[in-house]
């Protein structure tokens, strides 16, 4: 339990740094930018003590949104989508997988896992986008932008989660 | 009350997720008071060691771009000097001491080269963080130029750090006018794209050329005169008396390395005799 906790942190950390030093200088087309530090969430496992998901979570928004200058969207958002995490699971994942330590993966539950993915990503962006401008103004640039963004992210996360599976195959 | 305590006890972890919903809340809709601290921003000693470590291996992969600007700009410097040289020289000749050295007024701008250091994208809050501070003369209120035209204000300021709102952030606003008419309208961004933002509130009659370029007017942040970018054709606008355009801006944000921050002496001075005037 306690290394599980330290390997999250440092998920967490990397995650953090690869988001402001990397992914934020990227723009694709100008339309999207991938939020990947999202992944920490994806990848808790399914038992994991709730205080502590929503803690960790609004940790990791608080600390990236010092990095952006955003005080409080990202720490909002994702600690929105920790409180929703265990009801989703519930919803996509079957009782046969409910055992204390069962991580989310790509190879575990292929179909389940991507509908996760694709559920946390989509709410996570769009929580942050509303946020952050308060307004369906542009409602189309809106969309477009939520759209872009959460597909490079699921696009990012699907290929880490296969290069992080091919790595725990191999040595184990 | 039983079953209170029982609500509250059952669904702790939704009130603790709500509290800490609303702390975040707090953050987002006190951002704009002043008095926030410098800690949070990205001005802060770590995040901005953090950033410009990672700037010092990025800027090699910009030094041959760079090389070549700085080449160009020098180019156009020396031509201007040896133009003014010239000039000195002819009055000279006339025998007159208008062009003493020691007669000249002290500018009233002062330019602080800085590097960024970085640059975050996130949808329309976008910023950027630059290497100089307080100890190098960097306040808010500041103007930031590129060698190629305007770039933002500086908004907060630590020790050795600066964060920048850029043109391309949606709470950026800028008095700008075309180069060739007097009337200026309200430069701001809408979001939707890195290389362009709009200019709004023009006459209905002003006319426009694609490729006109477009100047800062009045503003007791920059100088008259500055490049913004130039006009690439009409935009939607959002009241019909008004005239709106699209510009393309000059900064290629994408790109943007060394920037300078402008130091206006009399910036203090025009701002309290405004501010005494508004009592």
């Amino acid at each position: 339990m306690k290394a599980s906790v330290i390997y999250e942190i440092i998920l967490s950390a990397v995650l953090i740094l690869l988001q402001v030093l990397l992914l934020n200088q990227i723009s694709i087309f100008g339309i999207g930018t991938p939020i990947l530090y999202i992944y920490f969430l994806v990848k808790l496992p399914m038992g994991s003590n709730r205080f502590y998901v929503i803690t960790l979570s609004f940790i990791v928004g608080f600390v990236i949104d010092i990095f952006l200058n955003t005080p409080g969207m990202n720490a909002t958002a994702t600690t929105i989508v920790a409180a929703f995490r265990k009801p989703l699971m519930n919803l996509f994942f079957s009782k046969d997988d409910e055992f204390e330590n069962f991580v989310p993966g790509i190879y575990r539950s292929s179909g389940a896992f991507v509908r996760f993915a694709v559920t946390m990503v989509l709410l996570h962006q769009s929580l942050l986008f509303f946020i952050g401008s308060f307004t369906f103004f542009n409602l189309t640039n809106t969309l477009t932008r939520i759209g872009a963004s959460a597909l490079i992210t699921l696009v990012l996360i699907f290929a880490i989660d296969s290069l992080m599976y091919k790595k725990a195959a191999s040595e184990s | 009350m039983r079953n209170l305590l029982n609500f509250i006890i059952r669904s702790s972890s939704w009130l603790y997720a709500i509290v800490l919903v609303a702390f975040g809340f707090y953050l987002v809709f006190s951002h704009n008071s002043y008095q926030r601290s410098v800690y949070l921003t990205s001005a802060n000693t770590i995040t901005g060691w953090l950033y410009n470590t990672s700037s010092s291996v990025r800027t090699y992969f910009y030094l041959s771009k760079n090389n070549k600007e700085l080449l160009e700009r020098n180019a156009k410097l020396e031509s201007e000097l040896y133009a003014l040289k010239a000039l000195l020289h002819r009055e000279d000749s006339l025998g007159t001491t208008a062009f003493a050295l020691d007669s000249v007024k002290p500018a009233q701008f002062r330019f602080i080269p800085a590097e960024v250091s970085n640059m975050s994208f996130s949808a329309m809050n976008n910023y950027m963080t630059l290497n100089k501070g307080l100890a190098d003369g960097v306040k808010p209120d500041m103007g930031v130029i590129s060698q190629r035209g305007v770039v933002g204000v500086v908004f907060k300021a630590s020790e050795h750090f600066s964060v920048v709102i850029p043109i391309i952030n949606a709470k950026f606003r800028l008095s700008a006018k075309l180069k060739n008419s007097e009337n200026y309208g309200s430069l701001s961004w809408d979001g939707s794209d890195m290389y362009k933002a709009q200019l709004q509130e023009l006459p209905k009659h002003e006319v426009y050329q694609e490729g006109d370029t477009v100047l800062t007017s009045f503003s007791r942040i920059f100088p008259k005169g500055l490049v913004i970018g130039v006009v690439s054709g009409q935009a939607k606008s959002q009241n019909d008396s008004f005239n709106s355009f699209d510009v393309k801006l000059a900064t290629n944000f994408y790109t943007i390395q060394d920037v300078l921050v402008i130091d206006d002496s009399y910036y203090s001075e025009q701002n309290q005799l405004e501010q005494s005037t508004r009592q």
